[in-house]
């Protein structure tokens, strides 16, 4: 069951610089949110807030409250392995582990502790297919991840978060890197993926943004602009300053 | 910078738009005039001018949807867009009526009125201007201009009820009148249907505006 996210006056501070003043937001079950602004406005630092890979920043100080389901994200006790077993994450560049393409996905249920090998298999073939490379990539699983092109090693890397079997996924800017029909390819699986999991994506693609997403957040400056309905946010935005971004205002 | 030159072509857009519907203004003046004045040279102008309309209309479209398809506009930029493409459609149909119009005129060609026209130029006169006022809206981005046009397409249609009566009760008595009757009926008719798009247009100017659509005529 995918689950909600519930932000609540989020600040991040990298040191002195306020990266996210007071952000609080609701995405229910199922839900694509884009985040959309310009450079620096805040937007990849709330996706790692999700899974808490903004621990890792140096000097990195988070204030406020954010829950993903059950889990109480910044809570001092929470299982960070687990959450971030429920909470993937996909990133602008693809990513393989320099290792066989079953090696990869299985890579997340070994950690977990799944040693049968029929299980294995089976979940590697699962997540292939949802991630539409099975048919690519079948009878080659011994082959390295990285004889495959950058659309299929964005494509395993899909796989492979899904094969831990998340409820979120987090997509930083999935397509960045890659040509139309890869990316087509990419935003296909994210409306197929709708209602299974909650998905989160930054994207400078404002046309990506519309094709695959049911509500847009604008950031600027660290600050949550505005939040709404895809459809309201493109054709109607309330704020004069999403008005001015959409359209080359600024 | 690319949006500049965005903006620039939607500022053009808006010059065609606002050309194409002054000239339906002008063709729907001229239309009843024809008919007023029984002036059938002028009635053929009209309808030879419709041609213009029409490749007005598809020149425009051209424009917008190559914005569309290359520019990829979004909010208020997405909804002049969008809106124009509405637009000229009823400025095409309202086109159409008042070439209907001059075909009357030269259908009757000189034969006698059956009633002095004192109604169906004052609902054309009516309807014009509802035309321009729904062009200044349009220029000025104004939700008071556009909403004028409920009163105006009440009095429209009021003026058009009353030419009903008027027309059936003189072909009730005087059969001889029915072709003739009829056809102002059409007229009558003609000019309600372009009150009716120009209310449209107020609709429009209204949804570019706000992102609201809002019904003007119930």
């Amino acid at each position: 069951m995918a689950p909600d996210i519930e932000v609540d006056s989020l600040d991040v501070w990298y040191g002195q610089a306020r990266a996210l003043k007071e952000v609080t937001l609701h995405l229910g079950p199922g839900k694509v949110l884009a985040l959309i602004g310009p450079s620096g406005c805040g937007k990849s630092t709330f996706l790692r807030v999700l899974n808490r890979m903004i621990d890792r920043a140096p000097q990195v100080r988070v204030k406020g409250a954010v829950r993903v389901g059950a889990f109480e994200v910044l809570a001092g006790d929470v299982d960070v392995t687990a959450l971030r077993r429920t909470v993937g994450m996909v990133f602008q560049q693809p990513n393989p582990f320099p290792m066989t393409i079953f090696d990869n996905v299985a890579y997340g249920p070994r950690i977990a502790g799944l040693r049968q090998m029929a299980k294995l298999r089976q979940t590697v073939e699962d997540s292939l297919k949802k991630a539409a490379l099975w048919d690519e990539v079948r009878g080659k699983l011994r082959r390295s991840a990285m004889s495959l092109s950058g659309g299929q090693q964005q494509r395993l890397c899909i796989a492979r978060a899904l094969a831990v079997n998340p409820q979120v996924l987090l997509l930083d800017e999935p397509t960045a890197s890659l040509d139309p029909v890869s990316t087509a390819k990419i935003e296909e699986l994210i409306v197929q993926f709708k209602t299974h999991y909650t998905m989160v994506i930054v994207t400078h693609n404002l046309q990506q943004a519309a094709r695959v997403s049911d509500a847009v957040a604008f950031f600027e400056h660290g600050r949550l602009v505005e939040m709404g309905p895809t459809h309201d946010i493109f054709t109607a935005p309330r704020e004069r300053r999403t008005e001015e971004f959409l359209t080359g205002r600024v | 910078m690319i949006r500049q030159s965005f903006h620039q072509e939607l500022a053009q857009l808006e010059q065609e738009l606002i050309r194409m519907g002054a000239l339906v203004e002008d063709q729907l003046r001229r239309a009843v005039r024809s008919l007023t004045d029984r002036n059938i040279t002028l009635a053929r102008q009209v309808i030879e001018e419709d041609d213009r309309v029409d490749a007005m209309e598809m020149d425009i479209e051209r424009r917008c949807l190559t914005l569309l398809a290359l520019q990829q506009p979004l909010a208020s930029d997405l909804r002049v867009v969008s809106t124009a493409l509405k637009i000229i459609t009823d400025l095409e149909r309202m086109a159409d009526h008042a070439s209907d119009i001059a075909k009357v005129t030269v259908r009757l060609n000189q034969e006698p009125l059956i009633k002095p026209l004192v109604d169906i130029p004052e609902m054309a006169r009516i309807a014009s201007s509802m035309v321009r006022l729904a062009l200044n809206a349009y220029i000025h981005r104004s939700i008071e201009e556009a909403m004028t046009m409920i009163r105006l397409d009440d009095d429209v249609d009021h003026l058009y009820a009353r030419v009903f009566r008027e027309l059936l009760d003189i072909m009730r008595t005087r059969p001889d009148t029915v072709a003739q009757g009829t056809y102002l009926l059409f007229v009558a008719n003609y000019i309600e249907r372009v009150a009716d798009h120009a209310t449209n247009l107020g609709e429009w100017v209204i949804y570019m505006v706000t992102g609201q659509r809002k019904e003007l005529n119930d």
